[in-house]
């Protein structure tokens, strides 16, 4: 693989390599650094890796290992990414219309951080990144089944959750 | 358009929807006012939606950049490695030159050779010797003394043997 080619085919997956770590380790300096050593290992190792055939499920799988070998490392647990959950482009909305979607994009994103974390990767996966059962299984490297069950759990847990809070009015 | 989405929604809670069928899912809750009750739904929606926008903020350094920094970083770590064991040896050097110096300290000084006619240390050393011999020759003198004893147990041998022989006679 030359320039051309790590340019093309790795680069441009890099936002979503970045996200896919922030997810895992809920903080923005170490999933860049994550997303940076999967770029230089990529590089490094690219004369052994031209029979990869789906490379950016390989890097998200590389991604992953990275995210996951950090947290085992520091004994820590991902934090909620309050900030993140501001971040939505809503146009043309009154300020308290504003606040409220917020306050609910907040309430959403520790939901999904309360998470276990085999069942974050899945939902994170399927429906922000929008990659098939498939994808998924390689990229975690579980089975089929392990798939739809934790994207089951995940979606229960979250629908369970949205209902509570819903019930309480909170 | 409502009971199709609901249907799609009650579906997606089974995991029974297509990634196509999910993408129709985002876009409707992004894009159209939603019921009351499809309140949070939507923001779980719109949380995904917005989670996707995130990107990498930082520019990334180019692999075949950061591999040549990488190289520098061992170039640093061996610099410090042997710079440790520099130290190290400088230590040992100077505790040896200090335990070195102090034994030389601790020596007489008399060892030291003072004489540097050799008349006068042929003199001196026969004068040393002279009082060496001296003392030897007292000491000899006053050692003939002990004879005295020898003399007297040879005279108390052969009186004892003349007693015997004269008793073996009778």
């Amino acid at each position: 693989m030359d320039l051309k080619a790590f340019e093309n085919r790795v680069l441009p997956s890099k936002n979503k390599l970045f996200r896919f770590a922030f997810r895992l380790l809920g903080n923005t300096e170490e999933a860049e650094d994550v997303v940076q050593d999967v770029l230089i290992k990529v590089w490094n190792g690219r004369a052994s890796m031209d029979q990869i055939n789906n490379w950016e499920a390989w890097c998200m799988r590389l991604t992953k290992n990275l995210s996951l070998d950090r947290i085992r490392a520091q004994h820590r647990k991902a934090t909620d990414s309050m900030d993140v959950g501001f971040e939505v482009k809503q146009e043309g909305l009154s300020p308290h219309d504003k606040a409220e979607i917020s306050e609910s994009m907040q309430q959403v994103n520790q939901l999904i951080a309360s998470l276990p974390e085999k069942q974050r990767q899945v939902i994170h996966l399927r429906d922000v990144e929008g990659y098939s059962y498939n994808e998924i299984g390689e990229i975690l490297e579980i089975d089929l089944n392990q798939v739809k069950v934790s994207l089951f759990r995940a979606r229960s847990a979250v629908r369970e959750k949205l209902l509570k809070i819903n019930a309480y009015g909170l | 358009m409502d009971s199709k989405i609901k249907e799609l929604l009650e579906r997606y809670w089974n995991c029974e929807t297509t990634l196509e069928e999910e993408h129709e899912l985002r876009s409707y809750f992004n894009t159209e006012t939603v019921p009351d009750e499809l309140k949070d739904t939507a923001a779980l929606f719109r949380y995904f939606e917005s989670q996707k926008k995130i990107e990498l903020k930082k520019v990334v350094v180019h692999p075949t950049m950061k591999t040549r920094s990488a190289d520098n970083g061992k170039m640093v770590k061996m610099f410090f490695t042997s710079a440790k064991i520099a130290a190290g040896v400088l230590v040992l050097v100077a505790a040896t030159y200090l335990v070195r110096q102090e034994v030389r300290k601790s020596y007489p000084e008399e060892v030291v050779d003072t004489y540097s006619d050799p008349q006068l240390a042929f003199e001196e050393t026969k004068k040393a010797l002279m009082m060496i011999s001296k003392t030897f020759g007292k000491a000899k003198q006053e050692a003939g003394k002990i004879s005295v004893f020898n003399e007297a147990e040879q005279i108390i041998q052969k009186g004892k043997t003349k007693n015997d022989l004269e008793e073996t006679d009778i």
